[in-house]
């Protein structure tokens, strides 16, 4: 974490709040410069909420320094402050406070372990620049937990994880699946959970899971 | 997790821009950043690049379309769009089937086409971190494969002292298929688009940047196949794959990750030609195409041999 950043802490900190917490209950306006929430829920004034609606210009260039980029984060919108050479990863758990995209193989590409979902596609958090991602819209595990997905109490039924911590990707690697297959076969959720590493050995699981969740969405589908 | 080293980042709005900033020099082109942005946290080669220059934003580069006929896939197109394509599926099978066993769902969700052709070869000696063995590719005097571990190197011999292999899974579906890329300066045949020179493994100039992939239709009758063997079959690299067109009057067969370069089996295509693909054929096509091949000193990469073979029978089955 950079300097500016530390700087920043005691803010927090001095009230025994953790960073994270601070900026997720909080859901603050302006303390932290560098992460800002410019319309969050339906409580923003009309004018940002308009400005949520469309997609932002290209971002400044950047050539050398830090820019400017909004995006999208579990359905409220972030102004932040990133360097050319920070990850989204880096953007999701430094800046905004989402932990759910881990870190196992070192930032290889090779776990799947930081998969989040930008723009509709499962993609690795670890090997995306967070520069790249003005105007994405962008959903980690803590987003679908929010949103109650079926995807949530299927993996608890189904004992989808023991350690838990390549669960965020798998559950955000589904969740894109079931967005794009609303019926998928177990073939289906074997290929595309072909990615993500777990080390316990759950895969057996995560089939039935994924089916049982893509079943549950269709009941609500066919109930509303 | 190790952290990218400072590097300017920079959106491209054209081909003709990415190039400027290519000849400026210490520049590295971004595509779906799979490789690229990997390389440079491992720091595996000894420079770095001051720019990064992002394509993405360079309009009307990606995208599948049918034109005449003929298949244009453009540059930035991610490997997962091709491997869903309908379109691309029912004509163009072979490259489809590639698409879909390369790499990750993830890195296929990210990595584009033209980056899948222009990945730097595989070699652990090469691809490892913080540049720890400067062999021949990097400019240094060895190539330590040669002496080490070397399971998983060349069975055709080395290509200017370096044993590395192309990794690519769509590379030998593209020579197969009889596919040229189409780049800022030239429209060059896919099986001449391999070159290694150093640190590249392709033809191209230093500012010079693939934009579409072409493929011409395939001959009334014709019919492909890809296949791929890998260690993991869900995520690997190949350890051997092979790509084959028949029918239609033509053979094509195209074996990768045995050589520096896509490697096309003409003896074997030979065997073949114009007679009807049974069991039999394919397995003496399969030993055609290793005719040529040799393990290296020590014998750690003999088993390549025998898949290859088998490989170039089943695929010429899977086409038949």
């Amino acid at each position: 974490m950079s300097e500016k950043k530390k700087a920043q802490e005691p803010e927090g900190a001095a009230k025994g709040i953790s960073r994270r917490s601070f900026l997720r209950d909080a859901g603050l306006a302006a303390a932290v410069p560098a992460v800002a929430p410019i319309a969050l829920g339906g409580a923003a004034p009309e004018g940002e909420t308009l400005a949520a609606q469309t997609k932002p210009g290209p971002a400044e260039d950047t050539c050398g320094g830090p820019t400017m980029v909004e995006l999208t984060v579990n359905g409220e919108r972030y102004r932040c402050t990133v360097e050319p050479h920070w990850s989204l990863r880096q953007l999701l758990r430094d800046e905004v406070g989402y932990t759910s995209p881990k870190d196992w193989c070192g930032g290889q590409g090779a776990c799947a372990s930081c998969t989040v979902i930008v723009d509709g596609r499962p993609v690795l958090s670890c090997l995306t620049l967070a520069c790249e991602c003005h105007g994405t819209v962008v959903e980690t595990a803590e987003g679908i937990a929010k949103a109650k997905h079926p995807l949530v109490e299927a993996y608890i039924d189904h004992n989808a994880f023991q350690c838990g911590y390549c669960t965020p990707g798998f559950v955000c690697t589904a969740k894109a699946l079931l967005d794009r297959n609303p019926d998928p076969t177990e073939a289906d959720v074997r290929d595309a959970l072909g990615g993500n590493l777990c080390r316990c050995g759950t895969y057996q699981q995560h089939p039935p899971a994924v089916i049982a969740a893509a079943k549950e969405l269709g009941r609500d589908r066919s109930r509303s | 997790m190790k952290t990218w080293k400072r590097f300017a980042h920079i959106d491209a709005d054209s081909v003709g821009q990415a190039a400027d900033f290519l000849r400026r020099g210490n520049a590295a082109l971004l595509a779906g950043g799979t490789d690229l942005l990997g390389r440079l946290r491992f720091e595996i080669l000894p420079d770095y690049p001051e720019v990064v220059v992002n394509l993405k934003t360079v309009p009307g580069l990606d995208g599948i379309r049918e034109e005449g006929g003929k298949l244009r896939i453009g540059a930035l197109t991610r490997l997962e769009d091709i491997a869903r394509s309908p379109l691309v599926r029912t004509r163009w099978a072979a490259l489809a089937e590639a698409a879909h066993r390369t790499a990750s769902p993830h890195i296929r969700e990210m990595g584009t086409i033209g980056g899948n052709i222009c990945q730097l070869n595989r070699c652990w000696y090469f691809r490892i971190p913080d540049n720890r063995f400067p062999c021949i590719r990097k400019g240094g005097k060895t190539c330590y494969a040669m002496a080490g571990d070397n399971r998983y190197h060349s069975i055709f011999g080395a290509l200017k002292s370096c044993l590395a292999v192309n990794p690519g899974d769509t590379a030998p579906a593209l020579v197969a298929l009889g596919a040229s890329i189409r780049t800022s300066r030239r429209l060059v045949e896919a099986e001449r688009f391999w070159d290694m020179s150093v640190p590249g493994s392709t033809i191209l100039e230093p500012d010079e940047i693939v934009t579409a992939i072409e493929i011409p239709a395939p001959p009334p009758g014709a019919k492909s196949a890809f296949l791929k063997f890998a260690i993991r079959k869900s995520i690997d690299f190949p350890i051997v794959n092979c790509a084959v067109m028949t029918g239609g009057g033509d053979v094509r067969i195209c074996l990768n990750a045995v050589h520096n370069r896509p490697w096309r089996a003409t003896a074997a295509e030979e065997v073949v030609r114009g007679k009807a693909i049974d069991e039999a054929l394919a397995d003496a096509a399969g030993a055609a195409a290793v005719a040529g091949a040799r393990a290296l000193p020590g014998d750690r990469n003999k088993w390549k041999i025998q898949i290859a073979r088998t490989l170039v029978k089943r695929a010429l089955l899977a086409s038949a």
